[in-house]
């Protein structure tokens, strides 16, 4: 299945909700701790010769750490940079005039940005600042700052099914539950004891959110009792980065891992692992699954490579 | 900077032992850079730098002179000795009294005598009566056996410093057999061989691989030109220790006082034509002549090894790694043909594999059998004895290994980085071959757990 070689350490990747061969990638150069970062649109070609074509490239000054598809127009995204900017591209425009816009708010590095998939024109991006911010397209500067969070705010992400609830994650230890027309969070999930590196919202149950921790763990929330687990899933061994719901099972979710590891669990069967990929020799930090094909799995690492596969293939077979 | 060690602490954060899976770490245990165990090639255990490494400090020899005629004909062999020795203290300015032991590789002379005659070289040099003195006999490798012990000692633990020499006076100790030889030897072919004179083994190396006595003679004025160059460039310098001593006049008595600091075996106007006159010594219609074999020779060296750890922290230069070492045994009415089979053997228990040498140091007992090693191994000539070899500047049977490791490391400073592993061997009469392994002592390559792959085939290196 193809594989990508970027010049810099993967940082996170996102498929394209418009269209069902395309994805972007961010990386960063020395492992996003100094240098430069580029953002990628990668095209899934049928040509085997190239597998995975290069439609775009953006350099940035800074390691991008995060990216976000546009759900209103298939040619924007927005990148979360490492000097704490956020930026917005437009893939559709020549490379002189992007970034379309640099919005830059947050003090520290801005480490997670995300789409509202029903309010379409509204995006929040989390930082290093310990802020959440809510942008909209079309405005400079930010709705509003949610301040909340004691330590780094790894991500925030929307509700599916509501379109003024997020929840975010932070290396305060918490998890947290907002509404946009709240002054405040509405919940607060301190459910490990190690920092909460990455969640994200059940695409078919409303109450049902999964955490990763750095205490290697996926923990599956129902918010209408968050004082205990519904699932607590061990089997990476070391800081689980990021996790994922599947758009097309309930009860599916993809996660990476510190220890090289991407791993598909279902939780609510006893035995949740799934599926486990090796196929990195680096430190895991970016998947993704597709919403337009069922099945199909993208993730990147500290190794400099994309990889597209379905679940149930060996992500390196040629 | 600061954003960068700051974002290096977030990250490293994440990387934090937690309790709550099966790992019990202590949880202020902090994370460090570690070398990579996983091993997929050789290529991570042969370049890492190691506080156990056993490194060599300093080597040294006297100058190579003639037998019987040369500058050493009326030095007794501790004079031959202590000086080399002296010298590794002088130019390191080391404690005697921290030297685990001494060993000499020596051939020829009676094996208590020269023990003895060892042991009192090292008070002469200055060394206390508390550093032991031993010797070892592999005949022509002696010399090399002597440093790859003591490497082996320093190794095992046995001590963090010693010294490993060779020392050779055939002009006192002429090649003889004494007494009787056991009429038994008739019954085992091999056993007789090994009473073959060495010049009868090279005429068999040279009828049975079909090695010329041109070929020969070149090798032979290769040898003089090179080590005539190397002279004239005062290449050898570096690693010769001048020796005062006498020479007698044979006619007269007279006593002179003198002080010998250059080989007086190479002659730089060596060519094929005057070679070519000479006749075969060992076989009427054979190849081998005096020209086209090794010098009989007077000399010593000596080489101070000891652990990386203790090199370090005394700020010594590091001259060379001590790799590995192997000996072997071949056919004894062939047994010039060792460092073919020793070379490789060494060279791959070092992990590496022919191409990866630099610098080689053959010696060169006879032509015929060092020309057989060069084609059979299909060395590059311009790697091999580049400051010349044995034909030239002589073959003191238990020094010469000492002898080359001083060449060889000089040699390796000389030419800088490109020039990373060096070999040395020798063939060993009564059918052997040693060879060893050095390496730069300020190479290493970066602690790394992955590497490019060209093609993306999930087959491991080794696999090939």
């Amino acid at each position: 299945m193809p594989v990508f070689k970027t010049p810099f350490n993967g940082y996170a990747v996102q498929f394209s909700p418009f269209y069902e061969r395309r994805l972007a990638v961010a990386t960063a150069q020395n492992f996003g701790i100094l240098g430069n970062g580029r953002l990628h649109i990668l095209d899934l070609s049928p040509s085997p010769a190239s597998p995975l074509a290069e439609l775009a490239s953006y350099d940035t000054a800074d390691g991008v750490y995060d990216l976000s598809w546009s759900e209103s127009r298939d040619s924007l995204l927005a990148a979360a940079v490492a000097d704490g900017s956020v930026r917005l591209y437009d893939a559709a425009l020549p490379p002189s005039a992007n970034p379309v816009r640099s919005l830059l708010e947050h003090s520290r590095e801005a480490h997670s940005v995300d789409h509202n998939p029903l309010r379409r024109d509204s995006f929040l991006s989390s930082s290093w600042d310990d802020s959440i911010k809510l942008w909209t397209a079309d405005r400079p500067a930010s709705l509003r700052t949610f301040r909340e969070h004691a330590y780094c705010v790894y991500s925030a992400v929307w509700s599916p099914r509501h379109a003024d609830i997020f929840a975010s994650a932070s290396g305060d230890c918490t998890a947290r539950v907002w509404d946009v027309r709240e002054p405040g969070s509405t919940m607060i999930i301190a459910g490990h004891d190690f920092e909460i590196l990455s969640c994200d919202w059940n695409k078919y149950d409303d109450c049902i959110l999964a955490t990763a921790s750095v205490d290697k763990s996926i923990k599956v929330w129902d918010v209408r009792n968050y004082r205990v687990p519904v699932a607590v899933m061990n089997g990476h061994s070391y800081a689980v980065r990021k996790v994922k719901f599947s758009p097309h099972r309930g009860s599916l979710i993809a996660s990476c891992s510190y220890d090289m590891t991407v791993c598909l669990w279902d939780y609510m069967v006893e035995d949740a692992l799934v599926g486990r990929y090796d196929h990195h020799t680096e430190f895991a930090v970016g998947v993704d699954m597709s919403v337009l094909v069922e099945g199909l799995l993208a993730s990147t690492g500290w190794d400099e490579l994309v990889y597209v596969w379905q679940h149930g293939t060996d992500p390196r077979a040629p | 900077m600061e954003k960068a060690i700051e974002r290096q602490r977030v990250l490293l954060q994440h990387l934090r032992p937690s309790l709550t899976a099966s790992s019990l770490e202590n949880l202020d245990s902090s994370l460090s850079a570690s070398a990579c165990a996983a091993g997929d090639s050789s290529a991570y255990y042969r370049t890492s730098v190691y506080g156990d490494d056993v490194v060599i400090v300093a080597a040294y020899r006297t100058a190579l002179c003639k037998s019987k005629r040369g500058g050493f004909k009326d030095t007794y062999p501790d004079d031959l000795l202590a000086p080399v020795l002296k010298a590794l203290l002088e130019k390191t300015n080391l404690d005697p009294s921290e030297v685990g032991d001494i060993v000499v590789g020596t051939v020829l002379a009676p094996g208590s005598q020269r023990a003895s005659e060892c042991r009192m070289a090292a008070f002469y040099a200055g060394f206390p009566e508390t550093v032991p003195v031993r010797t070892v006999n592999r005949q022509c490798s002696s010399g090399l056996q002597a440093v790859a012990d003591v490497a082996a000692a320093i190794k095992a633990g046995f001590y963090d410093i010693g010294i490993g020499a060779g020392l050779e006076s055939m002009t006192a100790n002429p090649m003889a057999w004494e007494g009787s030889v056991n009429p038994r030897v008739k019954q085992m072919a091999q056993a007789q061989d090994c009473l073959l004179p060495m010049g009868v083994t090279s005429e068999n190396v040279a009828h049975r691989f079909g090695v010329t006595r041109q070929e020969q003679d070149q090798a032979a004025v290769d040898s003089h030109r090179k080590a005539a160059a190397a002279t004239a460039a005062g290449k050898f310098k570096d690693e010769i220790v001048p020796v005062n001593t006498k020479i007698v006049d044979p006619k007269t008595g007279d006593e002179k006082p003198v002080t010998i600091s250059i080989d007086d075996g190479i002659r730089p106007n060596a060519n094929v034509a005057d070679l070519g006159k000479l006749k075969p010594v060992f076989k009427k219609d054979g190849t081998t002549t005096a020209g086209n074999s090794s010098q009989v020779s007077d000399g010593a060296g000596a080489v101070l090894l000891m652990k990386r750890s203790v090199a370090m922290r005394k700020g010594y230069p590091i001259l060379g790694v001590f790799r590995t070492f192997a000996a072997v045994g071949v056919d004894p009415a062939i047994m010039g043909v060792g460092p073919a089979v020793a070379i490789p053997a060494a060279v791959k228990s070092a992990g590496l594999e022919l191409d990866d040498i630099d610098l080689f140091e053959i010696n060169e007992a006879f032509a015929s059998q060092f020309v057989y090693c060069r084609k059979k191994l299909e060395l590059d000539q311009e790697k091999i004895n580049v400051n010349g070899g044995a034909m030239a500047i002589g073959h003191p049977l238990g020094a010469t290994g000492a002898r080359c490791v001083a060449t060889l490391l000089h040699e390796m400073k000389r030419r800088g980085k490109d020039c990373r592993f060096g070999v040395i061997s020798m063939c060993i009469g009564t059918g052997m071959g040693a060879a060893a392994v050095f390496e730069r002592g300020d190479s290493c390559d970066e602690l790394c757990n992955t590497r490019v792959v060209g093609a993306n085939n999930l087959l491991s290196k080794d696999a090939r």
